[in-house]
C-alpha cells in the first residue's frame, strides 16, 4: 500500500529507505524517522483504538507522550507489550502492532453498543450499580468490568529480554532537549559542569524538530554537546519521577526501537540520577477544548498536526479546520497549508485576532467569535458544526477530515510539582507554571510558560547559567519572531453531546458536574469519582479543562480549584525496567557455605534457609523416597556417627574489656561467670519479653567471646547488639565482628564421634575427662587450624569442628575418612530437625515471636539477679499467666498415622482449641510420628490423649501428650 | 607436610577467557588472594592503636573514606575506629597475630581472610559496570584512587576500594555471597564484555 498521505519532500524522515510493518495484521510501509503513529497516518489509517469505557472509535490525537487514544500492543509472543503509545513508538522494520480494547474488530466493535446505554454509564456508575451482593464484586462484577474496560493484554510468557539499573551522578541534570534544554546543557557543559541531558524522543530538539528554519542551530548545538567529555546525552530516556534530595528516576529505551535487543544489550535501563541541580526543560502539552464529539478520529491537537506535516512529512488529513483560542495555533494551520493540506478554515472564539488576520491574508476563511458545537462522522471525521459563540444563530456545517484543536498550552509541570515546587497561575496563558522551587531546580522554556524558540532557548541559557553557579560562557542562540501564545480562556463548548475532558478515561464535562452535584467537590475527590486524569496520559491535555469545569460548577475560578497532586510516574514505565536484573533466581542473592560444592557433588537436595542454600538430605540410589534418606541419616547419628554442615549458624566475635558485661545484659543468663575454654547455652529476649534467639556462646579469652545465633536470626542479632551498643550503652568497650563466613562449621554427632575425630584432631586431648561436655579448644586437623566445641543439638555425644572456611572441604573429608569404618553418614537439615525434635530442643517453629521462656520450659534460664533485655516486660501479667500454652511432646496414638504441623489440639468431640502442633517428624528413637506442641495446661495433660485436628484437610488424629524429651531425658549421652 | 592451601569459594566459578560482548573496551575481572584482618581500636584507645600501627608497621591508619598503604599492607577505613587490613597471602593467622601483638589491649583483631572474598575489576569502563550495581559516585572528581566506600554493591554489603588509577577497584564481600556477587558483576559486564585472567 502506498503512503498516500506522505508529502513529496520535507521532514526528518529518510524517504530512500522503506520500513515494513504490520498493524492489526495488515502490511504497511514507513520510513526511518517515523513513529508508528506518523507511519499509520501516512498510510491513511485514522481509526486506531476504542475507548476505555464507552468503546468509542478513537484516532491519533497527539504526536507525543500525552497521547490518550493511540495505544497499541507492540510486538508479539513473549515480547508483547500492551498500552504502548503509538506516538512514542519508533518505527522499525518488522514492527508488529495490534489495536486494543475492541471485540471482535476495531471497525465493528460489539461492545460499542454499550455507548447506546451511555447515559447510564456516568461517573460513579460502577460504584452505584455493582453494590449488591457484596460477594459478587470479586467473582462476577470485577472480571466483567475488566473485560469490557480492558487496556492491552500483557504477555503470558517470561520476558526474554534483559533489563538493567544504572546509578548516575551529575552537577546539572537537564530534562528535555528542546531549545531550552539544549541551551541549558550547553551553557552548563561549556562552563565545566558534569551534565546529563535526558530526552524522551529518539531525536534531540523538541519543538525545533518541526521548525526547519532552526535546524542549523539545533545541529550545531547538538554537535557542540557531543564534543564535551563531561556531557552525557541520553536520548529515548524519559524522566518519570522526581524524589527528595534531587533524586530522579528515568527509563532509557535502549532497544525498543529494534525487533529484539542485540546480544548482551538490555532492552531498557532504569536510571537513578542524583543531581546537584536540575533544569526542567520539559516543554508543554497543547490543551484540548471540551466540545461535543471532540474525541472523534480526525480531531487532533493543532501542534501535533503541524509536527506530522513538518517533522514527519505526513498530512494528517486532506482538509483541515482549526479551532483555536490563541494566535500561535494559526502557525500550525499555516504549516499544514504549506504542506499541501486543503484548509477548510479557522474557528476562533475571539472576536478579532492577529491570527485571524494573518489567516485571511493567506486566503483562509475565519469564523470569528465562533465555536465548534459538534462533529460528524462515524469512525472518521466528516465535518464540524460551527456556531456563534454562546450558541446564537444557526450552525454552519463545515466539511473537514482533520480538526486541529488548540486551547492553549499546559506547561509540563509534572516533575516540578512532584518535587514540591508550588504551582503559580499564569493569567496570560490561563495555566499553571512552576513557582519558586523547594530544591535546587530551575524550570525553563515552555515548561516555565516561556513560549517561542528564541525565547525558550534564551531562558534555557539563563537556567543553565544559574545551575552552573559560576560565570557562564556565552553560547550562540537562535533568533526569530514568536507567535503570541496568549489565550482567551475558553474550556468548554456547551452543546448537545459528549464533550470529553479526559479522552482516555471517557470522562465528560457532565461527569465532572455530576461529581460536583453528588458532593465530590474537591478536585481530588472529583478525580477519584470520575477517574479524570487517571489514565496512562495522566490528563496531560485535558486535566486543567476538567478542573475548569469543576470550578464553574463551584462558582469559583480555576486557579482556586487547582489540579490534583502530581505523583510519579509522570509517564508509564514497564515492569521489566522496574524489576531490572532481579528476576528468576536473581530475585535475591544466594548464600552458599564453603562446603556447597561438596554437597552438590554428593547429590544433596537443597532447601532455602533465609538466603542460604542448605542440604536437606542426601539421597542414595537405594532410598525409595525422601523419608528413607532422612531416617537413614538420623539412624546413623543415633547408632554410630553422622556429619552435618552447620556453617550457616550466625557467628559473632565479641571483644573488649566489657564483653562479658555486655553479654550479661543481652542474655537472660550469665556469661561473666563462664570460664575461658567453655561454652554455655544462652537465651535472648526481645525488649517486649518474648524469646528472640538462642545459641551457644564460648569464652575464648577474658575479653573475647564467640557467640552463635540461629541461622535465620544472625543479621537480626548482630543489629540488635549494634543498636544497644550505639544507643543504650555507648560507654561499654565492646567490638563486634561478624565471623559467620570466616568459619565453616560441621557437627559430628553419634556414639562413635570421639572415636572418629580423635584420630585426626591434633593438639587437644579429647578424652571425656580432659574435654567434657561444653568444652572448647583450639587444635589442628592435618595442619589446618580448627576450633572444637563439645556441644550437641541431637542429644547424642557430639562435637562441632569449626575451621577457616577455605579449609572446610579438606577438614570435612578428613572427618569422613576417619569415620568411614563406623559408617559415618552426612546428614542434612531434615535429619537435623528430626533429631532435635526427638531431643525436645526448640527451634524456629517454637521461637515464633509469641513464646516466652516459661512457655518453652526455659524459665530456669532467667537469672534471678541483674538486669537483662526483656526482663521487665516479661513480667507482664499476660506473659506470666500460668494458663499460657507450654511446650509438650506428642506421639500419634496409632503408629501409622501422620501428624501435621499447624494442627489444633482439641478434646475428643470438641472444637475448642487448647493449643497447636509446632513441629512434627517421623522418629527413629521410637516408632511412628512424634511432634512438639504448645498446649494450655500442658504439664497437667501429660499422659492424656487428645485429638489433633486439621480442618483444612479434614484430618483428625489421636495423639498421646508426652514429655517433649523423647531421647535421653537425663542428658547422659551428651556427656558420655 | 606442605602448608595447606585454602580453597576460594570462586575456585570453580572464575574460568579464564573472554565473555560477553566483543569490543575494544572490556573490563577485567579477577580474584585477589589476600590476607584480611579487621582491626578495631578499643574504646578511647584510637591514638594508642594508631601509634602501635605506626611503630610496628610504619602504617598511618587512614581517615574515613580513605585507604593508606605501607609496604605490603593496605589499611581501609571501614567504620568509626575500625579498619580492614589487606596484605598478600602469608601463613595462616600470622598477620592477625602480629597486629594483635603490636596493639595489645588497645585493639581488637579479627582474622577475616576466609570470611571475605576480594574481587578486582579494572578497565576503562569499570566504573560504568559498577554504576549498574552501586550508588556511589565513582567519577574521578568525587572518588578516585585511594578512596574507600562501605556500601551495598549488587545489593550486598561491600567494601569498595579504588585501588589503582587504571582504573581498578577492589570489591570485598562476604565469602558466602561471593558466587552470587560474581554472577551479578559478570551480568553487569556482559554489555562491555569482560576478560577473566
Amino acid at each position: 500500500m502506498t503512503q498516500r498521505f506522505r508529502t513529496a519532500s520535507g521532514g526528518r524522515i529518510d524517504r530512500n529507505r522503506v520500513l515494513r510493518f504490520r498493524f492489526d495484521g495488515r502490511a504497511y510501509e514507513g520510513h526511518p524517522g517515523d513513529t508508528l503513529a506518523s507511519a499509520l497516518l501516512a498510510n491513511g489509517v485514522r481509526l486506531v483504538g476504542r475507548s476505555f469505557k464507552l468503546h468509542r472509535p478513537r484516532g491519533i490525537f497527539s504526536a507525543g507522550t500525552e497521547e490518550p487514544n493511540a495505544l497499541a500492543e507492540l510486538r508479539s509472543g513473549a515480547r508483547r507489550e500492551p498500552n504502548t503509545r503509538m506516538t512514542m513508538a519508533e518505527l522499525y522494520d518488522g514492527l508488529e502492532a495490534a489495536s486494543q480494547n475492541r471485540f471482535p474488530s476495531l471497525r465493528f466493535d460489539l461492545l460499542s453498543l454499550g455507548a447506546l446505554a451511555a447515559p447510564v454509564l456516568s461517573a460513579g456508575f460502577y460504584y452505584k450499580t455493582f453494590m449488591w451482593p457484596a460477594s459478587f464484586w470479586e467473582k462476577v462484577y470485577e472480571p466483567l468490568i475488566r473485560r469490557a474496560a480492558g487496556l492491552g493484554r500483557a504477555a503470558r510468557e517470561p520476558d526474554p529480554d534483559q533489563y538493567e539499573t544504572m546509578h548516575a551522578h551529575c552537577d546539572v541534570l537537564v530534562v528535555g532537549a528542546g531549545p531550552a534544554g539544549l541551551a541549558a546543557a550547553r551553557v552548563a557543559g561549556a562552563g565545566g559542569a558534569r551534565v546529563i541531558l535526558c530526552e524522551q524522543d529518539f531525536e534531540l530538539g523538541g519543538g525545533l524538530l518541526m521548525e526547519p528554519e532552526h535546524a542549523a542551530w539545533r545541529d550545531e548545538t547538538v554537535s557542540a554537546l557531543q564534543s564535551m567529555a563531561e556531557v552525557t546525552i541520553l536520548p529515548r530516556t524519559t524522566v518519570f519521577g522526581y524524589y527528595d534530595h534531587n533524586v530522579l528516576g528515568a527509563v532509557e529505551r535502549v532497544a525498543d526501537h529494534v525487533a529484539a535487543p542485540l546480544p548482551n544489550t538490555p532492552r531498557q535501563r532504569y536510571w537513578t540520577i542524583r543531581a546537584k541541580t536540575v533544569v526542567l526543560a520539559t516543554g508543554a502539552h497543547e490543551r484540548l477544548i471540551a466540545f461535543p464529539g471532540n474525541d472523534r478520529p480526525g480531531v487532533m491537537l493543532a501542534g501535533a498536526a503541524q509536527a506530522y506535516a513538518t517533522r514527519f512529512g505526513v498530512k494528517a488529513g486532506a482538509r483541515a479546520l482549526l479551532f483555536a483560542n490563541n494566535d500561535a495555533a494559526y502557525d500550525s494551520l499555516f504549516a499544514l497549508q504549506d504542506a499541501g493540506v486543503a484548509i477548510a478554515g479557522a474557528v476562533d472564539p475571539r472576536p478579532e485576532s492577529a491570527g485571524a488576520s494573518a489567516a485571511r491574508a493567506r486566503g483562509i476563511s475565519v469564523w470569528a467569535d465562533s465555536e465548534i458545537a459538534g462533529t460528524s462522522g462515524g469512525t472518521a471525521l466528516h465535518g464540524a458544526h460551527v456556531r456563534r459563540r454562546g450558541g446564537a444563530g444557526t450552525d454552519t456545517a463545515v466539511v473537514a477530515d482533520l480538526l486541529c484543536v488548540s486551547g492553549g498550552i499546559n506547561p509540563a509541570v509534572h516533575l516540578a510539582s512532584q518535587s514540591r515546587t508550588p504551582l503559580r497561575w499564569n493569567e496570560a496563558l490561563a495555566t499553571y507554571v512552576p513557582g519558586v522551587p523547594v530544591l535546587a531546580q530551575h524550570s525553563a522554556g515552555a515548561a516555565a510558560g516561556v513560549t517561542g524558540i528564541a525565547e525558550a532557548a534564551a531562558d534555557g541559557a539563563k537556567a543553565g547559567a544559574a545551575a552552573l553557579g559560576a560565570a557562564a560562557p556565552a553560547i550562540p542562540l537562535p533568533t526569530g519572531t514568536t507567535a503570541d501564545a496568549r489565550v482567551l480562556p475558553i474550556w468548554e463548548v456547551k452543546a448537545r453531546g459528549k464533550a470529553f475532558v479526559d479522552i482516555q478515561d471517557d470522562v465528560t464535562t457532565d461527569d465532572i458536574r455530576l461529581a460536583h452535584r453528588e458532593g465530590y467537590k474537591h478536585i481530588e475527590h472529583a478525580k477519584r469519582y470520575t477517574t479524570h486524569t487517571m489514565g496512562t496520559d495522566q490528563g496531560k491535555t485535558g486535566g486543567i479543562v476538567g478542573a475548569a469545569v469543576l470550578a464553574e460548577a463551584r462558582g469559583e475560578r480555576v486557579q482556586d480549584v487547582g489540579l490534583p497532586t502530581f505523583r510519579p510516574f509522570a509517564t508509564p514505565v514497564t515492569w521489566g525496567a522496574i524489576a531490572g536484573a532481579h528476576v528468576g533466581k536473581h530475585f535475591a542473592p544466594t548464600r552458599r557455605t564453603a562446603l556447597h560444592e561438596w554437597h552438590v557433588r554428593n547429590g544433596a537436595e537443597f532447601m532455602d534457609a533465609g538466603q542460604w542454600l542448605r542440604p536437606a538430605y542426601y539421597p542414595i540410589p537405594t532410598d525409595t523416597d525422601a523419608w528413607e534418606s532422612v531416617l537413614r541419616e538420623a539412624r546413623a547419628v543415633r547408632r554410630a556417627v553422622g556429619i552435618c554442615d552447620v556453617s550457616t549458624l550466625g557467628k559473632i566475635d565479641v571483644q573488649g574489656r566489657d564483653a562479658a558485661t555486655f553479654l550479661d545484659r543481652l542474655y537472660t543468663n550469665t556469661f561473666s561467670t563462664l570460664a575461658v575454654g567453655r561454652a554455655r547455652y544462652g537465651l535472648m529476649l526481645r525488649e517486649d519479653g518474648i524469646v528472640f534467639d538462642d545459641g551457644t556462646t564460648s569464652r575464648l579469652a577474658e575479653d573475647r567471646f564467640f557467640v552463635t545465633t540461629t541461622t535465620v536470626n544472625a543479621a537480626a542479632v548482630m543489629a540488635h547488639m549494634e543498636f544497644h551498643l550505639q544507643t543504650a550503652w555507648p560507654d561499654l568497650d565492646v567490638q563486634l565482628a561478624s565471623v559467620t563466613d570466616q568459619w565453616a562449621a560441621m557437627s559430628i554427632a553419634g556414639p562413635k564421634t570421639r572415636d572418629t575425630i580423635a584420630r585426626i584432631v591434633d593438639g587437644i586431648d579429647l578424652s571425656n575427662g580432659a574435654f567434657p561436655f561444653m568444652a572448647v579448644g583450639d587444635g589442628t586437623v592435618q595442619g589446618r587450624p580448627v576450633r572444637v566445641f563439645r556441644i550437641s543439638f541431637s542429644g547424642e555425644m557430639a562435637y562441632e569442628i569449626a575451621t577457616p572456611s577455605g579449609y572446610a572441604e579438606q577438614v570435612w573429608n578428613a572427618v569422613l575418612a576417619a569415620g568411614r569404618e563406623f559408617g559415618i553418614t552426612p546428614y542434612g537439615v531434615e535429619a537435623l530437625g528430626l533429631l532435635r525434635i526427638e531431643k525436645g530442643h526448640v527451634a524456629g517453629s517454637e521461637l515464633n515471636g509469641q513464646t516466652t521462656a516459661a512457655d518453652l520450659g526455659l524459665a530456669r534460664m532467667l537469672k534471678k539477679r541483674g538486669d537483662f533485655i526483656g526482663r521487665t516486660l516479661a513480667q507482664r501479667a499476660g506473659l506470666t499467666d500460668t494458663g499460657r500454652p507450654t511446650l509438650v511432646g506428642l506421639r500419634a496414638a496409632r503408629r501409622d498415622e501422620k501428624l501435621r504441623a499447624g494442627a489444633h489440639l482439641v478434646e475428643p468431640g470438641s472444637t475448642t482449641s487448647h493449643g497447636w502442633i509446632t513441629s512434627v517428624t517421623r522418629a527413629v528413637e521410637i516408632e511412628g510420628w512424634i511432634g512438639l506442641a504448645m498446649l494450655r495446661g500442658g504439664a497437667q495433660r501429660i499422659g492424656t490423649r487428645m485429638h489433633a485436628t486439621f480442618p483444612l484437610k479434614g484430618e483428625v488424629v489421636e495423639v498421646e501428650i508426652v514429655s517433649p524429651y523423647f531421647v535421653d531425658p537425663e542428658n547422659q549421652r551428651v556427656r558420655a | 607436610m606442605s602448608a595447606p592451601e585454602p580453597v576460594s569459594p570462586l575456585a570453580r566459578h572464575l574460568t579464564a577467557g573472554r565473555y560477553g560482548a566483543p569490543g575494544d573496551a572490556p573490563v577485567y575481572i579477577s580474584e585477589r588472594q589476600c590476607v584480611l584482618v579487621q582491626l578495631f581500636a578499643r574504646k578511647g584507645r584510637g591514638d594508642d592503636v594508631a601509634s602501635a600501627m605506626q611503630a610496628g608497621f610504619d602504617l598511618q591508619l587512614p581517615s574515613p573514606g580513605n585507604a593508606a598503604s605501607a609496604g605490603e599492607i593496605t589499611a581501609l577505613w571501614i567504620q568509626p575506629d575500625a579498619w580492614m587490613l589487606v596484605a598478600p597471602r602469608g601463613s595462616e593467622g600470622a598477620l592477625a597475630a602480629r597486629i594483635k601483638a603490636a596493639c595489645g589491649d588497645a585493639g581488637s583483631v579479627v582474622d577475616q581472610t576466609h570470611g571475605r572474598t576480594v574481587l578486582h575489576i579494572s578497565g576503562r569502563r569499570a566504573a560504568w559496570v559498577l554504576a549498574k550495581l552501586c550508588r556511589v559516585d565513582l567519577h574521578p572528581s568525587a572518588f578516585g584512587p585511594g578512596r574507600v566506600a562501605v556500601t551495598p554493591v549488587a545489593d550486598l554489603a561491600c567494601v569498595l576500594h579504588h585501588s589503582d588509577a587504571a582504573p581498578g577497584f577492589d570489591l570485598i564481600v562476604f565469602s558466602s555471597y561471593a558466587v552470587s556477587f560474581l554472577e551479578s558483576l559478570t551480568h553487569a559486564a556482559l554489555e562491555t564484555g569482560y576478560d577473566v585472567a
